[in-house]
């Protein structure tokens, strides 16, 4: 019997790690944002917020597992969040009946072209630099020699 | 069926609140069974819960009653986008110039596209402005959207339609078009896409799935940041 009550215990204190990071994150969130509105930044408080967290990280004055749960977490389920805005478009329900096709015909081009621009700009992009990373590789073997 | 005249304010509100979450974490459950895309959650829960809103004719007041503390996760939600970008800094020294190249013709893209859609057809505006920061993830998008003008509502549902666009047309293009990199693959994914991209791309392979959900998080931090400069040219 000691087994589940262990397991038990342990799933416990899980949830409880990931409840306090979740909280923790809110928390740090929400002060950014009330400094950033306060200050009338231009840039949002989530933004400066990230930025904020990934200097802490690499100063290694937060370590990751502080928060490794929660921002899991919060990436993991991001769709939920915003169901509740997307509910609220009903009240645009006449403009997207009205132009609707025309809608999805200007999103299906504009993906496409993002899509293939990207993709092939990256493609040719890649193999300049991984022939530059050979070469610099095989630069240092020589002055090894 | 008229359910806000038969139940009081708070508890349809509550019920609304059981609804969206059982509605999402019962899709995400369904499609870790049966990896259909029709499954996705990214497909199924925003159109159940969406059917039952509108056949069961609720008040959006009532709504959002309790849900209205779900978007509200969005800010720490893009904090936590920290801790990837973090944990993956080895593969961002390994391509920086391919990955900040992609970012910004994937952004300059994106909103390109926009400024055709905007001059050549005769959309409304408040679509039309809150078609321009459709590409990049729902966080990111909503805090830019207000710089052009864009409704946060219209713009959530915009950026989810282009996330299941991107799903379903990626494959056939890769082929067509003959891209063969993972870094190509992940990239334009993450840029044009993003989070459905990223997932999508997860499919593909690791290695795609990782540089995709990055570029996601950087394209909508340039976004974010280039959306009063971009706001100019509209």
């Amino acid at each position: 019997m000691i087994f589940p009550l262990n397991a038990h215990r342990n799933l416990l204190k899980c949830k409880t790690t990931l409840f306090v990071q979740v909280v923790g994150l809110c928390l740090f969130a929400w002060i950014c944002q009330w400094v950033a509105q306060s200050v009338h930044s231009i840039i949002p408080g989530s933004v400066i917020g990230l930025g904020l967290l990934l200097l802490l990280l690499s100063c290694r004055w937060v370590p990751e597992k502080v928060v490794n749960k929660g921002s899991a977490w919060l990436i993991g389920d991001l769709l939920l969040f915003f169901i509740p805005p997307v509910v609220a478009m009903t009240k645009y329900q006449l403009i997207l009946e009205s132009y609707g096709v025309e809608l999805i015909v200007c999103m299906l081009l504009a993906s496409t072209s993002v899509l293939l621009g990207t993709a092939f700009v990256v493609d040719k992009l890649f193999k300049f630099e991984r022939q530059q990373r050979l070469n610099h590789i095989a630069s240092q073997r020589i002055q090894i020699r | 069926m008229g359910l806000g005249r038969i139940m009081s304010g708070s508890s349809l509100g509550l019920m609304c609140l059981l609804l969206t979450l059982a509605g999402y974490y019962i899709s995400k459950q369904l499609y870790l069974r049966q990896q259909r895309i029709w499954f996705a959650p990214i497909i199924m829960a925003p159109t159940l819960i969406l059917l039952t809103v509108v056949i069961f004719k609720i008040p959006l007041e009532d709504y959002f009653q309790f849900t209205h503390w779900l978007p509200a996760l969005l800010a720490p939600a893009t904090i936590a986008f920290a801790v990837p970008i973090y944990r993956e800094r080895t593969l961002i020294k390994r391509y920086p110039l391919t990955i900040s190249v992609g970012v910004l013709v994937g952004l300059c893209l994106g909103v390109g596209s926009s400024w055709m859609i905007l001059h050549f057809t005769h959309m409304p505006a408040e679509l039309s402005k809150s078609l321009i920061v459709r590409s990049v993830s729902t966080p990111f998008a909503i805090e830019a959207t207000r710089a052009f003008g864009g409704i946060p509502e219209l713009t959530a549902m915009l950026v989810l339609l282009t996330g299941i666009m991107g799903m379903l047309i990626c494959e056939p293009l890769f082929k067509a078009a003959r891209i063969q990199s993972s870094l190509a693959k992940g990239i334009s994914l993450g840029a044009s896409a993003h989070g459905a991209g990223a997932a999508k791309a997860n499919q593909i392979g690791r290695e795609e799935g990782v540089i995709a959900s990055l570029t996601m998080i950087f394209t909508g931090i340039a976004m974010v940041i280039t959306a009063p400069v971009f706001a100019l040219l509209f």
